[in-house]
C-alpha cells in the first residue's frame, strides 16, 4: 500500500497502420515503486517506447487503447481527459526523449527552454499546493471535531487556525533563509574556483570578479543566516573594495586580492556550515509571543522554540491529530469491512447475464460506497479505490458497446470478404485487403469487469489484514510532515531570476562548460551530446516525482555517460525521484535499475530485480541479451541473435521468441507460455520453466560471466 | 612480432585544421597489416576527422600520410611556417652566414611544400605508375620464356589487359570505408546490385556478368541472398542495411577498412551480428581494420591496439592488454572507470575517476610529447610525468 507510485495494468496498445493493425504493447503489468528505478530492456520495436509514451499520454493519433489501465495519484491515466494532463505532464511526470534534435525548438534559445516549465508552473503549483494543505486540513479538522465531540469543537477549530498560520509564516521565513543561503553557496563555489585558477596562474578579469563577488555578498544577508557575521561581512566587503581598487592588470600583484578573497572564503565557510534553524519551532515562537527574542544564537533559540512550541501547542495538537488520524482509519476500516460482501455479490451478479440498467445502478452504488469508504486523511492516494468507478463504468460500457457491435463486424467482415473473393474468382485483381474484424468475445469483456472486482477485494482484503500492523504515531508524524511539505510548496515563489541561476546551475550539474555564455544561445550552436544534455535538463528543471528516461544516453561518449548516469542516480536520492529507465545498454541497466522488465515483442518476457536478471537470468531471451555484447574480459565469438524481431502486424502464434530461439521447445510454436515463478520478485515467461520440461544448460558466456563477476566480488571483498 | 609485420598505414603529425579548431593535432600512428586499430576517445575529440583524413575526404592541414609505403596525403602548414620563421628572422638577422643558412632553409621547405602538393594530388597516378613498370617486368620475363607463337599472343593479350587494369587502378580506393549511419549512407534510388557495383563501375569494369558475379559473392559473404540485390535499401532492417554498407566497401578489395562507429546506431542483438561479421572478415580477406568507436568494450573485444584520442591529440597508444592492464594518462583512466558493465553489484560501487586537464598536469613550462613508457606503450606526458608513470610502473 503505497509503496508503488505508479501502476501498469494489463496495458495493451495497438497501431493502426496502413498495412493493418500493429499490436506494439499486448498485455503487460508492472509497478513502479516509489523512489526506485524500473528499467525496460529490450530491441527496437518491442514496445519500450510505447509504454513511455503511454504513461506521458503522447501516442500518436492512429493509436488504439485496447485495454488496461495507468494507476498514477489515484488517477488513471489512460481515462483523464487532455486538461487534467496538463497538470501532469512535464511536472509530476517528466520525459528525457531520445532524439535531442527533434525535442528542442530550434528557435528559442536554451535558456528560456529550461526555465519555460519552472515559470509556467510556478503558479499552478502554488495553487494546487494550496488546494491540497486545505482541503486536507479541513479534514483533519473535521475527523479530529468527531473522534473528540461537540464540546471541543472551538478549541480544535482554534487549534487548527494556529497551526495554518505559523506553517505558512514559517516557510516564509525559511524562503527567505534558503535564498541566502543558496546565494552564499554559489558564492564559495565561485571563490574556490576563483582562487583555485589565481593557483593554476590562469588570465582573470580580476576587478570585475571582485566586484561582482562584492555585490554578490551584499545578496547574502537573512536574519538567520548572517546572525552574528554582519560586521564581519561589512570587513570583508571592504577589503575587496580595497583590493579591486589597489589592483593593476599591468603589474598583476595578487597578494592583497588572494588575501581578501581568503577572507571571503573563510567567512562563507563559516556561515554556510552553520546549524540549519528549525523554522517550524521558530514561526510558532514568533507567532505566539510578539515579543520573542530572535536575536539568540540559532542553536539556542531552537531549544527555546521547541520548548515554547511543544508547551504550548504541539503535545496538545499532536495528541488530537493521532486520535483524528485514527478515528478516520477506524471508520474507513469499518466501511470497508462492510463492502466486502457486497463486492462478492456485485461479483456473482456479474457473472451471470445481466441488464444494462441494472449493470449501471450497480456500478454507481457500489462506487460511491467505496469512495465513502477511502480514508481521507491518507495522503498517499489509494489509486485503485480512486479508479474504481471510472475502471469499472469504462469496463461495463465497452462490454455493451462490443456486445451490440460484434455481430455487425462479423457480418461486414463476411461480406467485404465474399466480395474480394468473388473479384478474384471473377480473375480480376484485386489491389485492396480486407480490415481485419475486432471483435472481443463475450467471456473475455466479462473477465475484465471481475479482474476490477478481483482486484478492488483483493486490495481490500491485505488492507484489512494489515489493520493490527498500523502505527499511528508514525502517522500523524508523516501526516504533520506532509502539511509542511506543502507549506512550503505553497510559498515557494519562482520568480524569473530564480528560475535563470537554476537554470544555470542545472546546466552546471549536467556538465555544459560557462553555463552563463551558453544560456543565451540557440540549440543548433550545440554539439548532440550537449543537446542531449540541455534536455536533461530541462526535464529535470520541473522537479517531476517521476522522470522517464527514453534511451537518453544512447547518443554519449562513456564518460560523459556515466556523468549524466551519476547525476540522475544522484538526483534520485536528492529528490526521492521514482524513475522508468528504457535503454538497450544492459551496462547501464547495472547501474541503474533497482528492477528489471526485459521486453519482446510486446511481451514482458522477464521480471525481477537488478540482481536475479544478471546473477540468474532464466529466459532465454534474457540469455541472448546478455551475451550477444562483449564486456571487457570476452574472448570467444559472440553469441549473436540470428535473424530480426517479428512484424507486429502478423504477431507469431505462440512464444514471439521461438523463431530466433535456439532452445524453442514444440509448444512454443503453439502456446504463449505463461509467467512462471521463480522467487517472490522474479518472473520469466518461459515453457523452459515448466515442470515437465527438458533441462537446458545456460550458454557458456552467461556462466563464465556470472561466475568471474562473483569471483571479482569475492576478491573485492577481500580487499577492503 | 610487432616488429617484423609490415606497415600498411603511416600517420606522421597529422594536423587538420578548420580555421580556429584544431580538431585533430599533430597526431602519429602507424597501422601493421592484418591488424585492427581502434581508435576511441569522446565525441569531438578528432577520431572521425582523423579517419576521414586519411581517405582523403578532406585535405589535410600538415602532416604526412603514407599507404604502402606511398605517401598519399601531405600537408604543407608545417613548411610554410617554418619559411615564416625564417623570412622573419631574416629581416632582423646581420650575420651573413646565418642568412645564407636562412636561405637555404627557406628552398629547402619550398622545395619540400612542392613535392607535398605533388605528392597529394598525383599519389594514384604514381601508384599507377609504379604498378604498370611491375606488370611491364612480370610479362617481359614471361616473354621471354614464352616458347610458342600462340603463347606469346595469348601473354600478349594477357599483358594488355593487366596493363589497362594497372593504369586505371587507384590507390586510394585501396582504403575503404564504413559509415556510422546505414541510413544516411545508402542512396535510396539505387538497388543494392547499383551500390554494391557503383565502385566497379566508376573503376572501368563493363563487363556486366562480372559484375553481377562480384555483387553475388559481396552478398553472400556479408550474410545476404542473391534475390536481394534488385531490391532498394528502406526494404531492409538497419542490421541488413549496415552489411550491404560493409559489401559495398568490401567489393573493391580494400587492404585497409575504416570503420566509423559502424555499430553505433543499430540494435543490441543486431551489432553482435555485425562485430561477428567484421571479425569473419577480416580472418577470411586479410583486412586491416581502423575501428573507431566509443563503446569501450567492443573496442577492447575487437581490436588489437588501441589509440586514445582527447580533444585533438593523441594521448596514449598500447596494445589492448596492455592499455587495460597499465592505463597511465589520467585521460585514459578515467575513460576506463567510467565503462558500464552488465554487474549490478560492482557497479553500484564503481567509482568514476574524473579528468580535469588543468588540475592534473603542469604544461606551462615543460611540453608535453609522446613518449614511450614501455616497448609499444606510448603516453603524452612531460619529463615529470615520464617520471612518475615509470616510478609507478617500477621501473
Amino acid at each position: 500500500m503505497g509503496n508503488n507510485i505508479l501502476e501498469v495494468k494489463n496495458l495493451k496498445v495497438s497501431f493502426r497502420t496502413q498495412a493493418g493493425t500493429l499490436k506494439a504493447v499486448r498485455d503487460i503489468s508492472f509497478d513502479l515503486k516509489r523512489g526506485k528505478t524500473m528499467a525496460i530492456v529490450g530491441e527496437s520495436g518491442s514496445g519500450k517506447s510505447v509504454t513511455a509514451k503511454a504513461i506521458l499520454g503522447i501516442l500518436a493519433g492512429n493509436t488504439i487503447i485496447e485495454g488496461g489501465e495507468i494507476l498514477y495519484d489515484g488517477k488513471d491515466l489512460l481515462k483523464i481527459t487532455e486538461e487534467d494532463f496538463h497538470n501532469i505532464r512535464g511536472d509530476k511526470i517528466s520525459m528525457i526523449f531520445q532524439d535531442p534534435l527533434s525535442s528542442l525548438d530550434p528557435i528559442v534559445k536554451i535558456g528560456r527552454q529550461i526555465t519555460e516549465a519552472m515559470l509556467l508552473k510556478s503558479g499552478t503549483n502554488r495553487r494546487e499546493a494550496k488546494k491540497e494543505f486545505n482541503g486536507r486540513l479541513a479534514t483533519l479538522k473535521k475527523e479530529m471535531i468527531e473522534a473528540q465531540g461537540k464540546e471541543h469543537e472551538t478549541e480544535i477549530k482554534g487549534m487548527v487556525k494556529v497551526f495554518d498560520k505559523f506553517c505558512i509564516e514559517a516557510n516564509h521565513l525559511e524562503a527567505a533563509y534558503n535564498n541566502a543561503y543558496t546565494n552564499a553557496a554559489d558564492l564559495l563555489s565561485y571563490t574556490e574556483d576563483f582562487l583555485f585558477k589565481l593557483d593554476k596562474k590562469q588570465r582573470l578579469d580580476v576587478k570585475g570578479l571582485l566586484r561582482d563577488y562584492r555585490k554578490r555578498l551584499g545578496k547574502i544577508k537573512d536574519p538567520f543566516l548572517t546572525k552574528g557575521f554582519d560586521s564581519r561581512i561589512e570587513d570583508v566587503a571592504a577589503g575587496l573594495s580595497k583590493a579591486a581598487l589597489g589592483y593593476n592588470a599591468k603589474q598583476n600583484e595578487l597578494t592583497e586580492v588572494t588575501a581578501a578573497m581568503k577572507d571571503l572564503e573563510a567567512l562563507l565557510n563559516e556561515i554556510t556550515t552553520q546549524q540549519r534553524p528549525n523554522f517550524f519551532r521558530i514561526g510558532f515562537y514568533k507567532l505566539y509571543d510578539p515579543n520573542a527574542n530572535l536575536d539568540l544564537p540559532n542553536a539556542e533559540l531552537d531549544e527555546v522554540a521547541l520548548k515554547v512550541l511543544n508547551e504550548n501547542f504541539m503535545d496538545r495538537f499532536f495528541a488530537l491529530t493521532k486520535e483524528g488520524v485514527t478515528y478516520s482509519y477506524r471508520q474507513a476500516l469499518e466501511r470497508k469491512k462492510a463492502i466486502m460482501p457486497k463486492l462478492s455479490e456485485a461479483r456473482a451478479f456479474f457473472s451471470t447475464d445481466f441488464s444494462k440498467a441494472e449493470a449501471n445502478k450497480l456500478c454507481k452504488s457500489l462506487s460511491t460506497e467505496i469512495e465513502a469508504s477511502i480514508d481521507q486523511l491518507e495522503y498517499i492516494k489509494d489509486s485503485t479505490a480512486y479508479t474504481f468507478r471510472s475502471s469499472l463504468s469504462n469496463a461495463i460500457e465497452k462490454y455493451f458497446f462490443y456486445l451490440k457491435r460484434n455481430p455487425k463486424e462479423e457480418a461486414r467482415f463476411e461480406r467485404q470478404t465474399k466480395r474480394r473473393e468473388a473479384l478474384i474468382a471473377r480473375g480480376k485483381t484485386v489491389t485492396w485487403k480486407v480490415v481485419p474484424k475486432v471483435v472481443y468475445e463475450k467471456d473475455e469483456l466479462r473477465a475484465n469487469i471481475l479482474k476490477i472486482i478481483d482486484r478492488m477485494e483483493e486490495h481490500y482484503g491485505a488492507y484489512i489484514a494489515a489493520d493490527s500492523s498500523i502505527d499511528f504515531e508514525q502517522r500523524s508524524v508523516a501526516l504533520i510532515d506532509h502539511f509542511k511539505e506543502k507549506a512550503s510548496e505553497v510559498v515557494y515563489r519562482v520568480t524569473k531570476s530564480m528560475a535563470k541561476e537554476k537554470a544555470i546551475k542545472l546546466m552546471e550539474e549536467v556538465g555544459i562548460h560557462e553555463p552563463r555564455l551558453r544560456y543565451n544561445q540557440y540549440p543548433f550552436e550545440f554539439s548532440g551530446g550537449m543537446r542531449q544534455r540541455i534536455v536533461i535538463a530541462i526535464a529535470l528543471a520541473a522537479n517531476p516525482d517521476i522522470l522517464i528516461c527514453d534511451e537518453p544516453t544512447t547518443a554519449l561518449d562513456v564518460t560523459i555517460q556515466s556523468q549524466i548516469l551519476e547525476l540522475i542516480n544522484k538526483l534520485k536520492e536528492e529528490r526521492g525521484l521514482s524513475i522508468i529507465f528504457i535503454t538497450h545498454d544492459l551496462g547501464v541497466v547495472a547501474n541503474m535499475a533497482d528492477d528489471i522488465a526485459v521486453m519482446y515483442a510486446g511481451k514482458i518476457v522477464e521480471y525481477g530485480t537488478a540482481d536475479d536478471i544478471f546473477y540468474d537470468p532464466r529466459h532465454p531471451y534474457t540469455w541472448a541479451l546478455l551475451s550477444s555484447m562483449p564486456d571487457l574480459d570476452t574472448k570467444d565469438k559472440l553469441d549473436a541473435i540470428p535473424g530480426t524481431p517479428p512484424n507486429m502486424i502478423y504477431p507469431p502464434k505462440g512464444d514471439a521468441f521461438a523463431a530466433r530461439n535456439k532452445y524453442a521447445l514444440k509448444i512454443d510454436y503453439e502456446e504463449h507460455p505463461p509467467f512462471f515463478k521463480v522467487s517472490d520478485t522474479h518472473y520469466a515467461a518461459t515453457w523452459l520453466l515448466h515442470p515437465d520440461a527438458p533441462k537446458v544448460e545456460v550458454p557458456k558466456a552467461i556462466t563464465d560471466r556470472i561466475r568471474r563477476m562473483n569471483e571479482k566480488l569475492e576478491g573485492g571483498a577481500k580487499d577492503v | 612480432m610487432s616488429e617484423q609485420q609490415e606497415v600498411l598505414l603511416r600517420v606522421e603529425n597529422l594536423c587538420q585544421y578548420f580555421g580556429p579548431t584544431k580538431a585533430v593535432d599533430n597526431v602519429s600512428f602507424d597501422i601493421k597489416k592484418g591488424e585492427v586499430f581502434g581508435l576511441v576517445g569522446e565525441s569531438g575529440c578528432g577520431k572521425t576527422t582523423t579517419g576521414r583524413s586519411i581517405i582523403k575526404i578532406y585535405d589535410i592541414t600538415s602532416g604526412s600520410i603514407y599507404f604502402k609505403g606511398q605517401r598519399i596525403c601531405a600537408g604543407t602548414k608545417s613548411y610554410r611556417d617554418a619559411i615564416k620563421e625564417a623570412k622573419k628572422e631574416k629581416r632582423t638577422c646581420k650575420d651573413d652566414k646565418r642568412i645564407a643558412e636562412l636561405n637555404e632553409i627557406i628552398a629547402d621547405n619550398q622545395a619540400e611544400i612542392k613535392k607535398a602538393k605533388f605528392d597529394h594530388k598525383h599519389s594514384d597516378h604514381e601508384y599507377a605508375k609504379r604498378l604498370v613498370a611491375e606488370t611491364k617486368e612480370k610479362y617481359a620475363k614471361k616473354l621471354e620464356q614464352a616458347t610458342s607463337e600462340t603463347e606469346t599472343k595469348a601473354l600478349q593479350k594477357e599483358m594488355k589487359d593487366a596493363l589497362r587494369v594497372a593504369k586505371k587502378t587507384k590507390l586510394i580506393t585501396k582504403i575503404q570505408m564504413i559509415f556510422q549511419d546505414p541510413i544516411a549512407s545508402l542512396d535510396p534510388r539505387m538497388t543494392v546490385r547499383e551500390i554494391i557495383s557503383e565502385g566497379l563501375v566508376i573503376n572501368g569494369i563493363k563487363d556486366k556478368e562480372y559484375i553481377d558475379k562480384r555483387v553475388y559473392e559481396m552478398l553472400e559473404l556479408v550474410g545476404l541472398v542473391r534475390e536481394h540485390a534488385g531490391r532498394y535499401p528502406h526494404e531492409f532492417s538497419g542490421g541488413q542495411r549496415q552489411r550491404i554498407g560493409i559489401a559495398r566497401s568490401v567489393v573493391m578489395e580494400p587492404e585497409l577498412l575504416i570503420a566509423d562507429e559502424p555499430i553505433s546506431a543499430l540494435d543490441v542483438s543486431i551489432q553482435a551480428q555485425v562485430i561477428n561479421l567484421l571479425n569473419e572478415l577480416r580472418e577470411r580477406l586479410g583486412l586491416t581494420i581502423l575501428f573507431i568507436a566509443h563503446d569501450l568494450s567492443v573496442v577492447k573485444y575487437f581490436s588489437g591496439r588501441i589509440g586514445v584520442m582527447y580533444y585533438g591529440n593523441m594521448v596514449e597508444l598500447a596494445e589492448t592488454e596492455e592499455l587495460f592492464a597499465h592505463p597511465m594518462h589520467p585521460y585514459t583512466r578515467s575513460l576506463l572507470s567510467a565503462i558500464p558493465l552488465p554487474d549490478p553489484r560492482t557497479e553500484k560501487q564503481r567509482v568514476r575517476i574524473i579528468y580535469n586537464p588543468l588540475a592534473s598536469h603542469d604544461y606551462s613550462v615543460d611540453k608535453p610529447s609522446m613518449r614511450e613508457i614501455l616497448p609499444g606503450h606510448f603516453v603524452r606526458c612531460n619529463d615529470a610525468e615520464e617520471q612518475q608513470y615509470k616510478k609507478e610502473l617500477g621501473l
